[in-house]
């Protein structure tokens, strides 16, 4: 066999010359043009941008700018706000990663089996991810209103009285967390139903003969297989749940007070409300080097993890 | 043939490169279309009028097209990038701010032929040191307290006896005692909590404090006795229980159909109120004041439109502009805005607000205090009013952390803009 795929390569090389693996390689490249073009434009260069801006005291429209040097950076430390955004943006990135994950792959599990309307269950459990977050939180916002949200009616049919769901800090930080918890956790049960399906069937065969149950099954076939899945859906949800946005916008504003604001709105507040875009730009690397220090950190674990697996 | 596949990959490139590119003229490229950024809501009453005054316009000037855009919920950052982006409308809606923010972006209009009407009320707000202008008012900002006068007659309120917050805290326990909101404010919109500050801050500080503010000192005692009369109104229950969800338009539902007493915000909360409820009795009282302080009015520039100095329209934008300021078109818009004129040659048919406006603009001698915010605060401080306020209102802050956060971005603020 070896030898069988030894003589196919050396009769596809062409004699003398450069190899055609390379000259192919070289035109194909040009192809990755306009999507580097691409990225260059609205990724390289907004980020250095918005690093030069943050040393800057801008205000985000005039044609005035001076250097301030490290000032930005350092007003971020005496900053009580944007600690309370940080510290949010953390609940909001491994709460959301922690529900997803639990829900995601609980609900692969049980739709992996061969049981009826699965199909329909799946694509019922992924469309929320199709739908914009700016939606989906505009019609959380219609549920929890204080006069005409669908909540409070259920409440006053019961013979409560209404309740003012978004105007508490810690319910309006839990309500973001679920709602974007449960719009995504269809892209972590996909991820986990992938995993689950290449899993061959003989070790599950191999540890029944062995004597194995469901839950040692799980734990010491499934688990340690789905690692390349934990990683990808892990890494995803985290960083979907770092740069958290648009429900906070629409659901609460960031409010009440500043209490709900992840550093992504706060970032949009600096920037627009506060007319301070140097200040923002500072809040917006610190974002980018949490979120790269977080992924970085994840991926290390989860690769160790998968080795020793 | 490779080297024609690298060709078109280039040339693809190249065509994403300069497509990416934008223009950075003024308004449209069709010289004979002028872009209107309106900063009026679709269904609001000036936009109404608008709409009828431009389809006569274009009667009278077939030749120039005017497409008037309506405001949406992120007018000032769409502003701001458009102005940063150098993709600015022809003329657009200053919300106030047509001196202090927009006047660098904006053409001066004192030599225009209807300037010499310009109400000189507006003077210290709209004009520089030059005696320059920047924007057509269309109205004259003169606010109070807005009132439904059939909820404070069934409390047994007589709104004209509102000379201090203990007189208005009083009445807002009587309204409260009849079952109904007293105070209605939106912590959903940017902007009405800020306004209960803004309105109670000119009482709250001596000229010399002002002066403080105006040489970047913040005067931590005054800011804190704002925030301690609205504490004190939200451990009495006198605010709406949906502050967090309600928006500008439910107060305009709540103050016009009697589910509220009292709003704080300008007279086209009012205006568009009546569209819930035409016959609802509205009106605005003077914003009382501390003990031993007076009460006043509160005012400046409202609704006014600036021409972009670099718009490729100059000569349309300015008839455009000459022929919203023709006497019974400023009227028209003055009434819609339910404000003055800005215009002294133009007269105003004010509906429901002619009584307020004959007892306390007309016949009372009332000082017109400018918007706090916009004279002794720094540009840029308005989000940090309304976001404060409004943590105190829904009570996630108390006073002295709300003032702290005042205190902390008005020093970052004004080091920033000096």
């Amino acid at each position: 066999m070896t030898q069988l795929l030894t003589r196919k390569v050396a009769t596809a090389a062409p004699s003398g010359g450069r190899p055609r693996k390379s000259r192919r390689g070289g035109i194909i490249n040009v192809f990755y043009l306009p999507a580097l073009l691409l990225f260059a434009i609205f990724m390289v260069y907004p980020l250095i941008s918005g690093i030069g801006l943050s040393f800057t005291n801008w205000n985000g429209y005039s044609a005035d700018r001076a250097f301030v040097g490290v000032s930005n950076y350092l007003r971020l430390f005496e900053d009580a706000v944007f600690r309370t955004a940080l510290l949010n943006t953390f609940i909001y990135g491994i709460g959301c990663t922690i529900i997803q994950q639990i829900l995601g792959l609980g609900l692969a599990l049980v739709l992996d089996r061969r049981i009826r309307g699965r199909g329909i269950a799946r694509t019922i459990i992924y469309l929320p991810v199709l739908v914009s977050p700016v939606v989906m939180g505009t019609m959380y916002y219609l549920l929890f209103q204080f006069n005409n949200g669908m909540l409070n009616d259920f409440v006053i049919f019961f013979g409560g009285e209404r309740v003012a769901w978004l105007s508490n800090s810690t319910a309006a930080v839990i309500i973001i967390v679920l709602i974007n918890s449960l719009q995504f956790m269809g892209i972590s049960m996909i991820i986990y139903l992938a995993g689950l399906q290449s899993i061959p069937s003989m070790y599950y065969e191999a540890s029944t003969l062995d004597g194995a149950t469901g839950w040692k099954q799980f734990i010491h076939i499934t688990v340690p297989l789905l690692q390349p899945a934990f990683a990808a859906s892990i890494v995803l949800n985290l960083i979907g749940g770092l740069k958290l946005f648009d429900v906070i916008k629409v659901l609460t504003g960031g409010g009440p007070g500043y209490s709900s604001h992840s550093v992504s709105t706060l970032i949009g507040v600096s920037y627009f409300d506060n007319q301070s875009a140097g200040y923002a730009s500072a809040m917006g690397v610190v974002l980018f080097l949490i979120i790269i220090v977080f992924t970085l950190i994840l991926n290390a674990a989860l690769d160790r993890h998968r080795l020793e697996a | 043939m490779k080297s024609r596949i690298a060709f078109v990959a280039a040339a693809s490139a190249l065509t994403l490169l300069a497509s990416g590119c934008g223009g950075t003229s003024s308004g449209s490229e069709d010289s004979n279309v002028l872009e209107f950024q309106t900063g009026q809501t679709v269904d609001s009453a000036l936009m109404t009028t608008f709409t009828e005054l431009t389809d006569q316009f274009k009667e009278e000037h077939p030749d120039i097209e005017v497409d008037l855009v309506p405001t949406t919920q992120s007018y000032e950052a769409d502003m701001k990038v458009r102005l940063a982006s150098g993709n600015v409308p022809d003329i657009w809606y200053t919300h106030g701010w047509s001196l202090l923010r927009y006047s660098e972006f904006l053409m001066p209009l004192d030599e225009e032929p209807w300037a010499e009407n310009f109400n000189p009320a507006l003077d210290s707000a709209m004009r520089n040191d030059d005696g320059q202008f920047f924007a057509l008012p269309v109205d004259t900002d003169i606010a109070g307290v807005l009132y439904n006068g059939e909820v404070l007659e069934a409390a047994g309120v007589d709104p004209n006896d509102l000379d201090t917050w203990t007189d208005f805290t009083d009445a807002a326990k009587a309204v409260k005692a009849n079952g109904v909101t007293p105070i209605y404010v939106s912590g959903k919109d940017n902007g009405p909590a800020g306004n209960v500050a803004d309105w109670i801050a000119p009482g709250a500080f001596s000229d010399q404090e002002l002066e403080k503010f105006s040489n970047g000192e913040f005067v931590e005692d005054g800011y804190s006795q704002i925030l301690e009369l609205v504490a004190q109104w939200r451990e009495a229950d006198y605010f709406n229980p949906d502050f967090a969800s309600a928006t500008q338009d439910d107060i305009s539902r709540a103050l016009s159909q009697g589910d509220a007493a009292f709003a704080f915000g300008q007279n086209d909360y009012a205006q568009n109120g009546l569209q819930y409820n035409p016959d609802a009795d509205l009106g605005f009282v003077p914003v009382p004041n501390f003990e031993g302080g007076k009460k006043y009015l509160i005012g400046g520039e409202m609704n006014a439109y600036g021409i972009a100095k670099e718009t490729n329209n100059p000569e349309a934008a300015k008839a455009y502009l000459a022929f919203l300021a023709q006497p019974e078109n400023l009227s028209k818009l003055a009434a819609a805005a339910g404000s003055a004129p800005g215009l002294t040659n133009a007269e105003a048919d004010l509906g429901v607000f002619q009584d307020s406006y004959e007892t306390f603009v007309e016949n009372d001698d009332l000082e017109l205090k400018p918007y706090f915010d916009r004279v002794y605060l720094p540009n840029g401080m308005w989000n940090t009013m309304v976001t404060t306020t409004g943590a105190v209102i829904t009570g996630q802050s108390d006073v002295q952390t709300a003032v702290n956060q005042m205190k902390t971005d008005f020093n970052s603020l004004y080091g920033q803009n000096k």
